[in-house]
Order: structure tokens, then C-alpha cells, then sequence
């Protein structure tokens, strides 16, 4: 009888089965991508610190806690391993002649070094041969410092070693750490004879491990719990403790809570076209029952239906995302990106669980319905009456019971529990919203059903009348709107947080210890165009300590007090200038204009906050000596992510500190160019020998490569979501004509013409698509704000044309799907249309 | 770039650290170390200013448990009535230190103790710099008629031996050049005791100051007693 049954209603069925697929596909696609995507970030945050974890500590390594690690390694399935030594050094030409010598970071590795990621060479390939019997290989940058050349011969403490090679590119290059120099590498073993080791040392050894993923985390808790009193560090390539790691830890919340996202809008469009499509066959049981069908045997039938189709629906969709994955590498053409390392294929989980989601949903939202079966009357096909059922238990028990295995199967995403709490709340809370939209557009818009216009009426009345498709389709397209604006405006605010990070004209370079003397000399220096430096600044700094504070809130009278209150107490470095930077903000009072002989002082937010100061009040600085009284005229906000020249707690109005003992620092855009830097560092230090340049040009780089994969990634995946989302809408919607048919075909035979029918249409989804939309839209902004200030900790901003964009192009979408959908029932003669019903 | 941000606090740790909003509470040291200073009319004492770095500033003690406020407890104790003039700056190299000298020798400034080059040599600056930038110092401090003492710095041993000797010779050198007490090393009984370290292996803990504290009176407090005003 199913087959039967199938078979009368041919179309209807195609369209429910491809909306599945449709569905099924956006989960599996989105999904595999998202897991291949996830690998390949681990991949790069393993090339970071070239290791799974690492080890390190500043001191000797004790044989105590050696043994420590030791046992901990066995126990955790270490596959290899590798000890590290770095130093800074002084290096000098072997050639005596030369008297030159120049600071240099030195690293001492072993063969095995590195596990993750390569050493990249000028044009040749890194092998531990090129070190052996006092090999070294060196940054460009000491070639031009100490006047010699690949080949040479230099003198590393007391040993004396060959340059063998120059290195572009190296793995494990301490994030965020500071260096004065250029990097040495040389061979472990060869270190002791440079006699650079001894007491009093200042050395970093570091033991790289690489191990199975899944004991990563463990044994990183392990060893901090093993040393927490010592000076050992353990950190994992998946540590957050710097940007980079925390911005890697974003991207895979990011991906999460899409995946998350693609799946509830998966079920959203699965269910909605069940359900009209069940309630589509109500007349159908209807004539069943008449003619004497069982409800057990009704119900039999269409579940068989639903899950035949259900099942052929997913295995479509697995089958239709393996085609858009093929497709992916094609789209974005032959590219070093990270994309291109993926693996392109659907993965097993991926498919698993998309088809899962497939056939429970639609059985799902088939049970319920179905149940009610046991209720219809065979009257039904006489009065068109909607039935009041009486409480049912065991729909109610199948629901739960099909809502559990959803649940599960959703749960099954190692997402993050933030994102994850954040999504369903945001889901369930809109939802009920919705659902109240609904019944108040129905009131408000009552009173035009008196309306003169025909198409007017009509469509008012259809949105009020019993079993209308108001709430559903205001629940699928809100939800989908929702979360489609949701995940789009989070992309954006992710985005921009990254290429915040990368700008290309941040700082690479900073000059310390500019003494006051030397401030025109270097000014000068920076501003000859010969030189190539870009942009740059002199920041005057110098050392203070609160040693009071005289406020309304705060009074701290003696230094005692002060340090009573804990980092208030601590030295801190202050300047003084006339104006904000870019990424300050007044928050409260008035940033001065102007030199003036008061002293004032504008604080931090943060010290504000922390220590209950407000403007007005009076702070004692101790200057190098001198007790310097400030008034607070102003409090600051610093948005430390975007302090591109540092940030300061306390700075003060010109006038009072000019005079005071200060030094410069300079951040600024070093010259084009390893040969380039190289010579303008020697230039600069040659004429200013006590200014230190620090040069993170590489690791700038690193990360602007790192930054740059993982935002196209981004990309990529937002816009998979934008196009599997509007197809699931699109289904979704198209799905309700088949309840508009029977009265297109009706309003026709009386009369309509197909324009006032399109008008009417027009309107009644004009209206839903739009309330829809707006709803959504603004859930969407609740949404980005809980996950921005949860989950990313990062700053909430509104992208406002993400959401105007979203409301806009919702409404059209709905509506035009709407007419067009019914294109054919207007087009045809209503007697078809009503012989076919 | 929030990076550099980092690296400004977690520089070299004499540098220029400190402007991120780091909840770095050392409390643990301060507590340690919080004895009463003895409050003394300031009006007129005559001085002996200390014209150093981090070492000198206290980096992560609070100041009362830097050396030159236990050096003054000393000289308290002993009645001297001087005051003692922190000069230090944390990041401070020699070339630094001569160019704020004047404002460390303001008022009646009758010895200075110069304790710079401890960043020089962490940075690898020339050690020729280091002694010709002190030299001025001492000049300048000595044309004033000031006592000057000066304590000597080592570089580490992974910066080579021709840098560790270079650099070790210019302080004896300058005590015999300009007839000056030496403190011969100033960090001598500390350096490379982890127990007397911060974290960074470098900073004296309350402790370690301590013995600095120690160290350096032995060299001064003859030249204090020497000093001092006579009473009225």
C-alpha cells in the first residue's frame, strides 16, 4: 500500500526527497569541510612551536625533575623527542682582523629537531649534516652585521664554526619572545665545546615532544601539576597563551558553532516539509478510514513512506556533498593555501551523522502528526473541521523519545560547551519569540481583513485562519535567517579581529634606549628616505611608582597603603603627550590641549576599575626620586589589541615630566627586505651604539601567514553556509505551496485572475519574510554579542549591513519564492488542479 | 600590535616593561618584606644617591624591599641621617644613567653610588661605551665634589669570554683611574642562586636584596661615616 501510495502523489514526494537531500547535503558537506579545515590548523599550530608539546625550562635541567618528565613521557606514548638549548651570545669573524662583534641568539639542536614543520634554507634543503663538525647556519642579517659570508668562518665563544648556510624560515621560533639578535643554529653536541654554559648562564633548554593527540592535554596538566613551584613550563601546541594560539582557539569555536549551526538548519528544513507534507495526507487517511483502514495500518504506511524516502533523501544528500567537496579545490584554483592542504572528502562521521539527521528528523516530525491519525474522523472529508485532540501520552513519549536522539546525535560534535549553550539558548529563546511574532502579526493585521482590496483581504485571511502556515514558516525562515545572519556577522567581527592583527603597516621593528640627546639624531635618521624605514614614532618613556593617592573613592596616604593594594604599588611606565592615540578613548573628563605647568595625568579604564580612582582625584608619583602630585582630568579606555605602539596606564599632560630623566622607544615599519634590514640596523647602530633594535619582522610574518590561511578558511566555510542555507530556506518555503494549490485553483474557478493571486501571495509571504527576517536579524545581533563576549573574547561590534542585508534580502527571498513556487498552479487551469486534489 | 605589547612586558627584564594590564601582583614578595621605613623629616638630610637599574628599582619588589631602602634603614639605625635617592630605572643603560644624572644628583647629594650595566651587557652593547659613559658620570659627579663608589656588573657566560673580560675589566679600571671605593660585584653571593632570583633568574627575590643590601653597605657605610654632616 505505501508504494501505492507513493506513487499517486509522485511530484510532491520528488520535492519532500530532494529537500532532504538538500538539507542532508549542507550537514555532511559543511561538516567534512570543517573537520579537514580543523586538521590542518592543528597542523600549523603544531609548526609553531614545532612540537605537540614543549618542555622548557630557564634553568639547568634537574635529574630529579628529569626523571620526572621522564616517567611522565613513557606514560603519556611519546613517539620522538628532541632537546633544544638557546642562548643569546655574543659572535664575532673567526678572522681576528675584524674587530666586530654582535649579539646573536643562539640555538643548539639535534638531529632530530624539527618535529613538526621545516627549517627553510636559501636556496638549499635542511639536513642535520650541514651542522655537523661546527657547522652553523645563520640569519642574513649577521653576514652585514659582522662583515662575512657564507663560508666563513666565525667564533661562537671558544669554538670556532663554519657558516654552512642562511636561513629564510624557521619552525618553533618562540613566539611572542623578544630577541636582540640574529638566530644561530648550531648542533647540539658541538655547544659544550663553545664553553658559553656555565654558571650563571642565562639559557633556555627546551624538550620538544610528539605524541598522540589525545594524551596532549593530560600531560601538559600532569607536568604543571609536577612543577607548579619550579621553573619548568609545559605548553601544547594548543596553549592559548598567546595571540596567535587564542586567535586559533576562535577559529575552531568559530567552526564549531557553524557546524552546530548547519545541522539545526538542516533539521529546520527537514522538518518543516514533513510536516506539510503529512498534513497534506490528512484528507487522504481520511478516505482511508472510510474505507475501513486501521489507524496502526495508516500509520504503517506513511512512516514506511517517510523513512523510505528519509533514507534515499540522505543518501542523495551524502552522495550530492561528496560533489560539492570535489568541487571545492576546483573553485578556488591551484593555491599554497590552507585549503589546498585539506583533505577533500567526506568523512565518515560527517556522513554518519548528516544522514542520521536526515531520517530522524523527518521521522520525527512525521510521528507527531501521524499520531493524531488515531484521531480523524472520516467526517473530516465532509467538514473541513480541525480536531481537538485530547491529551496523548504516547505521542507525547515518542516525541521525547525522537527529541533525545536528536539531542544525541547533535551532542556528538565535540563543539565548545560555551558556543554550544550560546547557540541553544539563543534557538529556544527565538523560537518561543517566534512563535509569539506570530500570533501577534495575526491580531495586528486583523483589522485589514476588511480591507477594500481583494488581494488584501484574502491574504490577511489566510494568514489568520485555522491551520495556517503563519508560525511555520515564521519559525524556518526566522531560525534560518537567524542563524545565517548569525554565523555571517560573526565571520565579519572574526575577520576583522585577524586582519587587525595583520595589518601591513604594524610596527616591526623597535628601537629601545633612544636617550634624550639622541631623539633629533635618530628623528632624522628614520626620516631619510635612504634609510627605507616607514612609519615610526618617539614615545618618551619613563619609570614611576604610586606612592599615593588622594581621591573621593580612594585614599591611600601612605606608600604602606598603596601597597596594600597590590599591582597598584609595582613600577610603572609613563609618558606624557598631548594628544590620544587611535585607540584611545576618553571615557570620562577632559583630554587636555596643550603644555601646561599643572601636573596632570589621565589613567586607564583598567585602573580606574581596579582601584576606585576617579577624575578629580589627586595621584602621588614618585619619579626617579621626586614626588610628583597629579591631578586625574581624564580616564582613558585603551584598546590594548590595537596598541600598535603599546599602551599606557598613566599618561601626562607635557609640561611637568619634560625635564624629568626619560629615554625613547621607537616602534616603527623597518625597510623592505632581509639585506635591506640588515644594513639599516648596522647603519643605525653604528651611529647610536647604545640603542638596542629589536627586528620581529619574522614573526609578524609567520603570523600574517598563519592569520591569512585561517581566514580564508573562514571564508570559505561562511560562504558554504550562506549558499546551503538559502537553498535550505528555499526549500523550506517552496514546500507550502502545495496548501496554496487547491485555493489558487479555487479563487480561480470564482473568478481571480492570475495577477490578483500573484498579488495575494505576494503579500502574505511579503509580510512573513519579512518578520521573519527582522526577527532573526536582531536574534542574530543578540547572538554575536553572547558569542563574542563568551566565547571569542573579543570585542561585540555591530556589522550593520550584515543585518540590514539580512532582513532586505530575507523578505525578497521569501516572497519571490512564494509567487514563483505557485508559478505553476497560476499557470495551469484550475480544473486540473482541483481534479488532481 | 598586542604582541609587542607582550614583549614590552616580557622584554629583556630591565627593559622597558610594564605597560599591559597585567595583573602581575607580586604581593607574595611585598608581604615578605613590608617592614615600617622609618619616617624621617626629609627637609635638608643630606644625600647619597644610588644611580642604577632594575636591580636598583626594585623590579618586582616593591620599593621597600629594594636594596637602597634597606640601605637606608641602615643608615637610620646607625644615625647617620642621610637620605638615600633610589636613581634606579629599570631598563637603564649607562648611557642612560649619564644623561639623568642631573636630576639624580639634585639638592645635597654628597655620595653617589653608580650601579649601570647590567642592561649594557644583557643588550651586548660595547663594554669601550660602558666605561666611557660612566667615566663622564664620575666626572661630572667628582667636579661636583661628590664621593663616588662604583659597583661593578658581570656579563653572564654565554655571552663568550672576550666579552665577559672585556667587560669585567672596566670597573676596576675606572676605581683606579678616578681613586674610587668598589663594590666589586654587585650582585656577588646572588647571581645565579635560584633561590635568590625571581622567576627571570636575574632579579634579586626580598632576600637576595638583602645580601645586596649587605654587600654594598660594607663599602659604604665607612665613606657614610665619613660624610656625614657634623652635628649642630
Amino acid at each position: 500500500m505505501a508504494v501505492r501510495e507513493t506513487r499517486a502523489s509522485l511530484r510532491r514526494l520528488f520535492f519532500f526527497f530532494i529537500c532532504i537531500a538538500v538539507g542532508v547535503a549542507a550537514i555532511v558537506a559543511l561538516r567534512s569541510v570543517i573537520q579537514s579545515v580543523r586538521g590542518v590548523f592543528g597542523a600549523e599550530a603544531k609548526s609553531l612551536i614545532a612540537a605537540d608539546v614543549l618542555i622548557s625550562t630557564s634553568r639547568d635541567w634537574t635529574p630529579d625533575a628529569r626523571r620526572t618528565i621522564e616517567g611522565r613521557l613513557a606514560a603519556a606514548g611519546v613517539v620522538e623527542r628532541t632537546d633544544t638549548i638557546e642562548t643569546p651570545t655574543m659572535v664575532r669573524p673567526e678572522d681576528r682582523s675584524k674587530a666586530v662583534a654582535k649579539m646573536a641568539e643562539l640555538r643548539a639542536v639535534q638531529p632530530g629537531f624539527p618535529l613538526y614543520g621545516s627549517i627553510d634554507l636559501q636556496g638549499q634543503t635542511y639536513s642535520p649534516a650541514l651542522l655537523a663538525g661546527h657547522g652553523v647556519l645563520v640569519r642574513p642579517e649577521l653576514l652585514t652585521a659582522i662583515g662575512v659570508a657564507v663560508g666563513d668562518q666565525i667564533a661562537i665563544g671558544k669554538a670556532a664554526f663554519t657558516i654552512r648556510g642562511l636561513i629564510v624560515k624557521e619552525p618553533g621560533r618562540g613566539m611572542g619572545e623578544f630577541s636582540l639578535g640574529p638566530r644561530l643554529i648550531i648542533a647540539y653536541d658541538d655547544l659544550a665545546s663553545t664553553g658559553l654554559l656555565g654558571f650563571g648562564s642565562r639559557a633556555r633548554r627546551a624538550l620538544l615532544v610528539k605524541m598522540p593527540e589525545v594524551g596532549v592535554d593530560a600531560l601538559v596538566k600532569t607536568l604543571h601539576e609536577d612543577f607548579k613551584d619550579d621553573f619548568i613550563n609545559t605548553r601544547s601546541f594548543r596553549s592559548t597563551e598567546d595571540q596567535v594560539g587564542r586567535d586559533f582557539d576562535r577559529a575552531e569555536n568559530y567552526l564549531s558553532l557553524v557546524g552546530l549551526i548547519i545541522v539545526i538548519l538542516g533539521g529546520i528544513a527537514v522538518s518543516s516539509v514533513t510536516r506539510v507534507f503529512i498534513l497534506q495526507k490528512m484528507r487522504s487517511i481520511a478516505v482511508l478510514k472510510c474505507l475501513g483502514a486501521r489507524s496502526g495500518q495508516i500509520i504503517a504506511v506513511y512512516i514506511l513512506q517517510v523513512m523510505a524516502l528519509g533514507t534515499a533523501g540522505s543518501l542523495l544528500g551524502v552522495a550530492m556533498a561528496r560533489g560539492v567537496i570535489a568541487s571545492i579545490p576546483l573553485m578556488l584554483g591551484p593555491s599554497t593555501s590552507i585549503l589546498a592542504q585539506a583533505h577533500y572528502g567526506v568523512t565518515w562521521s560527517a556522513a554518519v551523522q548528516g544522514a542520521g539527521i536526515g531520517v530522524l528528523v523527518s521521522l520525527l516530525f512525521s510521528v507527531v502528526p501521524l499520531l493524531q491519525v488515531r484521531f480523524i474522523k472520516p467526517s473530516l472529508l465532509l467538514r473541513d473541521e480541525t480536531v481537538r485532540r485530547p491529551r496523548d501520552w504516547t505521542g507525547i513519549g515518542v516525541l521525547v523519545a525522537v527529541s533525545l536522539a536528536l539531542v544525541a546525535l547533535t551532542a556528538w560534535q565535540a563543539a565548545s560547551l560555551k558556543v554550544g549553550i550560546v547557540v541553544c539558548v539563543g534557538f529556544a529563546t527565538l523560537a518561543v519569540i517566534l512563535h509569539f511574532a506570530g500570533q501577534a502579526l495575526i491580531l495586528l493585521i486583523a483589522p485589514m481583513a476588511n480591507s477594500r482590496s481583494f488581494p488584501l483581504r484574502h491574504a490577511v485571511l489566510h494568514l489568520s485562519r485555522p491551520g495556517n502556515q503563519t508560525r511555520v514558516i515564521l519559525l524556518a525562515v526566522g531560525l534560518g535567517a537567524f542563524f545565517i545572519v548569525g554565523v555571517r556577522s560573526l565571520q565579519a567581527s572574526l575577520l576583522s579581529e585577524f586582519s587587525l592583527q595583520v595589518a601591513a603597516d604594524s610596527p616591526d621593528m623597535f628601537l629601545l634606549d633612544v636617550q634624550r640627546g639622541q631623539a633629533d639624531g635618530v628623528r632624522a635618521f628614520l626620516g631619510d628616505p635612504a634609510h627605507g624605514a616607514g612609519a615610526f614614532q618617539l614615545i618618551p618613556v619613563l619609570r614611576a611608582r604610586v606612592v599615593g593617592v588622594s581621591g573621593r573613592r580612594t585614599n591611600l596616604e601612605t606608600v604602606e597603603a598603596v601597597r596594600a593594594r597590590g599591582s597598584l604599588a609595582r613600577e610603572y611606565t609613563i609618558t606624557y603627550r598631548d594628544h590620544l592615540e587611535a585607540n584611545e578613548h576618553v571615557r570620562d573628563g577632559v583630554f587636555w590641549n596643550g603644555p601646561s605647568s599643572e601636573a596632570e595625568v589621565s589613567i586607564e579604564q583598567g585602573i580606574h576599575d581596579r582601584f576606585l580612582i576617579d577624575v578629580g582625584d589627586t595621584i602621588r608619583f614618585d619619579v626617579l626620586g621626586r614626588t610628583v602630585a597629579a591631578r586625574v582630568t581624564s580616564v582613558r579606555n585603551v584598546e590594548w589589541r590595537e596598541s600598535r605602539n603599546g599602551g599606557f596606564m598613566f599618561v601626562f599632560r607635557p609640561g611637568v615630566l619634560d625635564q624629568a630623566p626619560q629615554t625613547f622607544v621607537a616602534p616603527l615599519k623597518g625597510p623592505d627586505g632581509a639585506e635591506a634590514r640588515a644594513r639599516f640596523q648596522h647603519d643605525l647602530v653604528e651611529r647610536f651604539p647604545n640603542v638596542s633594535v629589536i627586528d620581529f619582522h619574522d614573526v609578524m610574518e609567520t603570523v600574517r601567514d598563519v592569520m591569512s590561511k585561517v581566514t580564508l578558511a573562514i571564508t570559505v566555510v561562511g560562504g558554504l553556509v550562506l549558499f546551503s542555507g538559502g537553498l535550505i530556506l528555499i526549500g523550506a518555503v517552496a514546500m507550502t505551496k502545495f496548501q496554496r494549490v487547491y485555493e489558487a485553483a479555487v479563487f480561480k474557478t470564482l473568478g481571480a485572475n492570475t495577477r490578483t493571486i500573484a498579488r495575494m501571495l505576494l503579500f502574505e509571504y511579503g509580510v512573513l519574510g519579512s518578520l521573519a527576517g527582522l526577527i532573526g536579524s536582531l536574534g542574530a545581533v543578540v547572538l554575536t554579542w553572547g558569542v563574542s563576549t563568551y566565547a571569542h573574547e573579543i570585542p561585540w561590534k555591530v556589522f550593520a549591513g550584515e543585518h540590514i542585508a539580512g532582513v532586505v534580502l530575507t523578505a525578497l527571498l521569501v516572497a519571490i519564492i512564494g509567487v514563483v513556487s505557485s508559478l505553476d498552479v497560476l499557470r495551469n487551469k484550475p480544473l486540473a488542479t482541483l481534479r488532481a486534489e | 600590535m598586542t604582541m609587542m605589547k607582550c614583549w614590552l612586558a616580557a622584554a629583556l627584564a630591565l627593559t622597558v616593561a610594564g605597560c599591559a594590564p597585567r595583573s602581575d601582583d607580586r604581593d607574595d614578595l611585598s608581604r615578605a618584606a613590608s617592614k615600617e621605613l622609618a619616617v624621617t623629616p626629609v627637609a635638608a638630610r643630606p644625600r647619597i644617591a644610588i644611580l642604577g637599574d632594575s636591580l636598583t628599582a626594585g623590579l618586582g619588589l616593591p620599593k621597600a624591599a629594594a636594596y637602597p631602602s634597606l640601605l637606608q634603614e641602615r643608615v637610620d639605625e646607625d644615625g647617620l641621617g642621610f637620605e638615600i635617592v633610589n636613581a634606579g630605572v629599570s631598563g637603564d643603560t649607562s648611557a642612560g644613567g649619564l644623561a639623568r644624572l642631573d636630576w639624580a644628583l639634585d639638592g645635597d647629594v654628597r655620595i653617589l653610588i653608580v650601579a649601570l650595566g647590567g642592561n649594557d651587557g644583557l643588550r651586548g652593547l660595547p663594554a669601550e661605551e660602558l666605561q666611557h659613559n660612566l667615566a663622564q658620570i664620575i666626572e661630572r659627579a667628582q667636579a661636583r665634589g661628590i664621593t663616588v663608589i662604583v659597583a661593578g656588573m658581570e656579563a653572564p657566560p654565554n655571552y663568550g669570554r672576550d666579552y665577559i673580560v672585556s667587560f669585567h675589566k672596566v670597573y676596576p679600571a675606572l676605581a683606579a683611574k678616578y681613586h674610587l671605593a668598589i663594590v666589586p660585584f654587585l650582585l656577588q653571593g646572588v647571581a645565579g642562586h635560584d633561590n635568590l632570583n625571581q622567576r627571570d633568574g636575574i632579579h634579586p627575590t626580598a632576600a637576595g636584596a638583602r645580601i645586596v643590601a649587605d654587600t654594598v653597605w660594607a663599602v659604604l657605610r665607612p665613606l657614610a661615616e665619613s660624610r656625614r654632616r657634623p652635628p649642630t
